[in-house]
């Protein structure tokens, strides 16, 4: 069972760590909400399980990219919320700019075609 | 601490984060309109396994290794007590060997390493000289200490200490009046208590004025013991006056409970320095510029280092060096403790180096033994470890496991071995210390454990864990997976066959040390028969001997001679005293008297002890005159007159006469001073050490007038302690105030073999610990190693073979490392025998009888210990062996 989210974290984790940056970006937050950000803003496509977000949210705030703050909830409870440092969003930029030679790459790869027929 | 605080806070942060988004979670599927439980149940749906999530972020933190360590020490704790007496076996071999390193240790640390039991002892530092090239100086107690004037010119002119104080360490009293006993002292600088920040208990310490002028102020400050003991607590003793040697002395003060002086031997009383003509009458060291007799120790302030006071005091040195022609002094400056100078370390480091070797050979033993019950189980657990392999665990992940193991193995038995230790070696140590014979001043130890004590428990526990249970660790984790899996262990090749040389290897090191210990052990058992039973080549039985330290009891010499003179013929009139004589020392006394000589033919000086005795020594001692004459009454007043020992004669003049021959006393400077012309010659006798008979030994005429420091030596009938009384009656009649005891020659003898009865005890129980352990190892390796080859024994019964051949060849494969390691042994203790050697008494250091009895002894004991497993290999029953599987 463990060897399993082992796994996907593995498979996820440039891309969740992405994801997570870029919606810490509009604002704190904290992980249910991270989780429903992303859902939403992926028009429920990308379901993050919490056994892949919570490591990885720990992991990047380990290594100073989030940080983490304990508040108080309407409901006055103790929520721990996520936000960018600056170094996160350093990390986001050089992480965006991947992604994307990343996802043109594989454009290119998938729609050989049409690249033949720009050049 | 923090360590812990911080994993449980952030154990429970995750938790709350967790239950937060699962209310989150549920407080949505509420909004759309679920029930209560549905809305729970599925947001626990959609989260998945709590726990899981829980684990894989921990894992994040970076701290999985102490996870790893909780779980190995939980699955070790498991392994460990699923097998207690495997267990009880390795913990309490470990216990017994780290225990007695333990106890050692803290008796060495007592001695060399603890500082001295004042406040802030870490800024207190001892200062000790080292005269380079070959200086003529008059030494007291040792080279290393320094004059009055040095101390004065080094406390004026020195830059680094706070204060600078200077002492004169045992220095003999006999107190006087009602309470007659002998005394050790300190004779110290007047900022003595000041500088160490001793004060004493009651009354006051000594101020400058106390050393202002020599003899002026006999004032004492007297140790809280004294003061309990032999003055039972006397409420009004400060102001009083006490003798002693015959001066009278004002007690000013005493000092604080439990401090005893700056000295491993308990200090009874202090005077000031300035009194040391008063005490010890006749001799002045405070005048005298080139005389070593001060022990310095300064304070420093915090901040200032070693390596200045170095600097600052090695000017001064070489200032006084400038006045001392030829003379180069270097300075040695060392945290001051209570065995620190250069000429003690320098006897203690060898006696303390071999003493730890022989403690530490046991732990390597004990090392072995665990070390061999580990591979023994290991193949037993070949499955276990093999199925952990096959399931992906990597060798270092099991090594770690396993070295887990052993480490708790060790704690438990270094815990056990370090309590047992504390608790009993200061009973032994005041054990041995209540055994030394009477002469022998009390020494002021402590014991508890403390910072470095610990430390070594600790550091000798982490080390012994790890050595035991390395090479196991490392040897059963490398397997054969195909054949360990399939196999039921005992016939798993390759790692079976290298696990045998290995576990011979542990028999043969643990055979080879306890050989050395017990052939230890039995030589120095010899030379204590030897001694036991040695002829001395006098009478002891029936002389008796008194010994007159009238010279610090403040004696000039004439009266010295009226009353030794007058004890000498009121004594030999007593009933049942037959003779008597007067010597300048006693057979077997062990106070030696030595010096250069010059004889003709001869181009080195010859070095030779020698005694002052009157004409009776020989007849009442009963030591022979072989040739020539004895001495005449009126020898002393010529002075020349010389008797030789036999050996003597032999070594000086090989094949000549000795009678007529001459030497002369070699005076400073190499000249020659009076001349001794030999008359007779007396046959050889152990008179200077128990061990030698041809010691180079000459008698010379004693002058009646000689007597500041003599011995009375008497021939008696009937009994010692009736003869002591009457001589004690004597003495006081004569002059009340000096103490005179009296004993038998065979008491001195006893002074010779108390050391080595202690270290024969010692080495002993060594020797039998470790012939305990290595027993329980040879037993061990036998036993497993019949029980894992039940089947092929089977075979070999099956195809002919009968109980006996099956025995000898059991036996011979258990004997093989046994003989190997007895002769690795015997070569090793006779490489190093010689250190014994000044405990033998002249039994050779290596002593056929002991070096054929104790090795046969042990290989019959270790035959006998895999006898007794291997028995069980001749009841093999061939049709059950082979049906095992």
């Amino acid at each position: 069972m463990k060897e399993r989210y082992q796994n996907r974290i593995e498979l996820l984790q440039g891309t969740l760590d992405l994801l997570i940056l870029q919606t810490l970006l509009w604002g704190p937050q904290h992980g249910f909400g991270i989780s429903r950000a992303i859902r939403a803003n992926s028009s429920d496509l990308l379901q993050v399980d919490a056994g892949s977000l919570y490591p990885a949210l720990h992991r990047l705030e380990k290594q100073k990219w989030i940080g983490a703050d304990w508040k108080i909830s309407e409901n006055k409870q103790e929520v721990k919320v996520y936000r960018l440092t600056a170094a996160g969003r350093k990390r986001l930029t050089q992480e965006r700019s991947r992604w994307e030679q990343i996802s043109e790459a594989i454009g290119g790869v998938l729609n050989p075609a049409k690249k033949e027929g720009a050049s | 601490m923090k360590f812990w605080w911080l994993w449980s806070k952030r154990g429970k942060e995750l938790d709350k984060e967790i239950q937060h988004h699962l209310q989150m979670a549920a407080a949505e599927r509420g909004e759309r309109g679920a029930s209560i439980r549905d809305a729970e149940s599925g947001a626990q749906r959609e989260f998945g396994n709590v726990g899981l999530v829980k684990e894989v972020t921990r894992d994040t933190w970076g701290w999985r290794w102490l996870e790893d360590l909780f779980e190995d020490v939980r699955y070790g704790l498991r392994v460990l007590s699923k097998n207690p007496s495997f267990s009880i076996a390795a913990v309490l071999a470990i216990a017994l060997g780290v225990g007695i390193n333990v106890g050692l240790f803290s008796v060495l640390n007592g001695v060399v390493l603890r500082l001295l039991p004042v406040p802030r002892a870490e800024q207190i530092l001892s200062v000790n000289q080292i005269f380079h090239h070959h200086v003529s100086r008059n030494v007291h107690n040792g080279e290393s200490l320094f004059s009055y004037a040095e101390y004065l010119d080094y406390r004026e002119h020195n830059h680094v200490f706070s204060g600078l104080l200077a002492y004169e360490p045992f220095v003999e009293a006999t107190l006087g009046g009602g309470h007659m006993q002998p005394l050790l002292g300190t004779l110290t600088s007047c900022n003595y208590f000041e500088v160490l920040n001793i004060h004493p208990a009651q009354g006051r310490g000594f101020v400058d004025t106390d050393c202002a002028a020599p003899g002026q102020n006999a004032v004492v400050v007297v140790s809280d013991e004294l003061w309990r003991g032999t003055f039972a607590s006397d409420a009004s003793l400060v102001g009083k006056q006490i003798i002693l040697n015959r001066t009278p002395c004002t007690v000013i003060g005493i000092a604080a409970p439990g401090f005893s002086g700056t000295e491993p031997v308990a200090s009874a009383f202090w005077a000031p320095i300035t009194m040391q003509k008063e005490l010890d009458a006749g001799r002045d060291r405070l005048g005298d510029s080139n005389m070593s007799w001060l022990a310095l120790l300064g304070r420093v302030d915090p901040g200032v280092t070693t390596e200045q006071v170095h600097a600052d005091l090695s000017v001064i040195a070489g200032r006084i060096d400038q006045s001392h022609p030829g003379r180069i002094t270097s300075l040695a400056i060392s945290r001051a403790t209570l065995v620190g100078r250069p000429d003690e370390r320098e006897f203690l480091i060898p006696v303390a180096s071999v003493v730890l070797a022989a403690f530490g050979l046991v732990l390597l033993i004990a090392c072995a033994n665990v070390s061999n019950l580990l591979l023994a189980r290991a193949s037993v657990r070949q499955k276990e470890i093999a199925l952990r392999l096959s399931m992906g665990a990597s060798r270092w992940r099991l090594v770690r496991q396993l070295l887990t193991e052993s480490l708790l193995l060790s704690a438990a038995g270094g815990a056990l071995g370090s309590l047992l230790a504390f608790w009993s070696f200061a009973g032994v140590a005041h054990f041995l210390i209540a055994h030394l014979p009477k002469h022998f001043p009390t020494p002021a130890l402590d014991l508890a454990p403390d910072f470095p004590v610990l430390a070594y428990a600790l550091a000798l526990t982490l080390l012994t864990g790890v050595a035991f249970g390395l090479l196991p660790a490392l040897q059963s984790s490398r397997l054969d997976l195909n054949t360990a899996l399939k196999a039921d262990g005992a016939f798993s090749g390759s790692s079976r066959k290298s696990g045998r040389v290995l576990r011979d290897a542990f028999v043969g090191a643990q055979i080879a040390v306890c050989m050395v210990l017990l052939l230890a052990a039995g030589l120095l058992l010899r030379g204590l028969y030897y001694a036991q039973t040695i002829d001395p080549g006098f009478d002891v039985k029936n002389v008796a001997s008194a010994f007159l330290s009238l010279q610090t009891l403040g004696f000039d010499e004439s009266r010295a001679t009226g009353f030794a003179g007058s004890l000498r013929k009121r004594v030999a009139d007593l009933p049942g005293v037959l003779e008597v004589a007067q010597a300048e020392t006693a057979p077997l006394s062990n106070d030696h008297i030595g010096d250069n000589f010059l004889v003709p033919g001869h181009a080195e000086k010859v070095g030779m002890e020698y005694n002052y005795v009157s004409p009776e020594f020989f007849s009442v001692v009963g030591v022979p005159i072989v040739r020539g004459r004895g001495f005449a009454a009126n020898d002393w007043r010529d002075g020349t007159p010389t008797i030789v020992t036999e050996s003597t004669a032999r070594r000086l003049w090989p094949g000549q006469d000795p009678l007529g021959k001459t030497f002369r006393d070699r005076l400073t400077g190499g000249l020659a001073g009076p001349q001794h012309a030999v008359v007779g010659v007396a046959k050889d006798a152990r008179v200077s050490r128990l061990g030698e008979s041809d010691t180079m030994y000459v008698y010379f005429p004693a002058s009646p007038t000689r007597n500041m420091r003599s011995y009375l030596l008497i021939r008696f009938e009937g009994n010692v302690r009736d003869l002591n009384d009457s001589v004690r009656e004597v003495a006081r009649s004569i002059d009340a105030d000096v103490p005179v005891q009296v004993t038998t020659l065979e008491d001195n003898m006893e002074v010779w073999r108390a050391p080595a009865r202690i270290v024969t005890g010692l080495s002993g129980a060594l020797g039998g610990l470790a012939l305990l352990l290595a027993l329980i190892g040879v037993y061990g390796m036998v036993s497993y190693s019949v029980s894992r080859s039940v089947r092929e024994i089977g075979i070999r019964m099956a195809l002919g073979a009968d109980g006996s051949e099956v025995m000898s060849h059991v036996l011979r494969q258990a004997m093989r490392p046994v003989a190997i390691g007895c002769v690795i042994g015997v070569a090793g203790c006779a490489a190093v025998s010689w250190v014994l050697s000044s405990l033998l008494f002249g039994l050779g250091a290596h002593d056929p009888i002991a070096f054929i009895s104790v090795p046969v002894f042990l290989l019959v004991v270790a035959l006998v210990a895999s006898y007794i497993p291997a028995r069980r290999a001749m009841r093999v029953d061939p049709v059950v062996a082979l049906r095992y599987e």
